[in-house]
């Protein structure tokens, strides 16, 4: 009898269920953002066959070398639309970076 | 041989006893077992409850996120059109107009390059301007690229 309940008890026995859980967060990056850029203007000068030797001049008598670098009137259109694109395209890497930071790192941009 | 009998019930009696009791208290130590796997299973359900609820709420970070670019990238888009429009509209041509205007035009290409400086500058993280942030007018905004220079700016 005792060895019958022995078996009994010993055989059918419930199981205690483990359930293993560790999580540990990866080190956030956190890089700073770059510093903003701080330009310096530049200024155009137009100069046709007309007023050629007026702007010489002046730039003489404001004690610059008399030499400019010039463009066509089409290729100054291009280099406006070539510095639109690359301003768009610097805008556009700079806010998928914020919505990065946002999305992983969003206690990090709370502190900032 | 009757008393023999005896101590053989009394065994048996005892050893049943004895048995009865080590299944009870192996049934209440399994019952603690249950008790506690049960509270397990709560605790995993929350945790999965929790886990889908955060997954709602990533997916709805994405698909704003995304949606915020691409609302970016059309209004960049917008700018480069209206630059272009500038250069060409009604069939303009900026050279002719630069040999017959050329100080004026001179004076436009200068305002127009520093503005579209300062917008390169806030395309590289810099932050707007109260005056920026404020313009509302035509006159106010930066013409260059008022999407990402001018907020509060409803184009009319």
């Amino acid at each position: 009898m005792l060895i019958l309940t022995t078996f009994l008890t010993n055989c059918s026995g419930v199981k205690k269920l483990e359930i293993f859980k560790e999580e540990v967060p990866r080190a956030q990056l956190n890089l700073d953002k770059p510093t903003p850029l701080q330009l310096e203007n530049l200024r155009w000068i137009i100069i046709t066959s007309e007023n050629a030797e007026e702007v010489f001049k002046k730039l003489e008598e404001q004690g610059i070398d008399p030499v400019l670098w010039g463009l066509t009137d089409k290729d100054f259109e291009l280099l406006a639309k070539n510095f639109a694109r690359i301003r768009n395209q610097l805008k556009i890497t700079n806010d998928l970076l914020d919505k990065y930071k946002e999305y992983y790192e969003p206690d990090v941009n709370k502190k900032q | 041989m009757f008393s023999s009998l005896k101590i053989a019930m009394v065994a048996i009696l005892i050893t049943g006893i004895a048995g009865a009791g080590m299944y009870v208290m192996k049934l209440r130590s399994d019952n603690a077992i249950l008790k506690a796997n049960q509270l397990k299973l709560e605790s995993a359900v929350e945790d999965q409850k929790q886990l889908i609820e955060n997954q709602k709420k990533d997916f709805e970070e994405i698909l704003n996120a995304n949606k915020k670019m691409n609302e970016l990238v059309s209004v960049l888009k917008k700018d480069l059109e209206d630059l272009d429009k500038r250069f060409n509209k009604k069939n303009r041509d900026v050279g002719k107009l630069a040999i017959a205007k050329t100080k004026s035009i001179e004076r436009i290409t200068n305002g127009a390059s520093a503005l579209a400086t300062r917008c390169i500058e806030i395309a590289s993280g810099s932050p707007l301007t109260e005056k920026e942030k404020n313009a509302t007018k035509k006159s106010e905004i930066n013409s260059e690229c008022p999407s990402i220079a001018n907020p509060n700016y409803v184009p009319y």
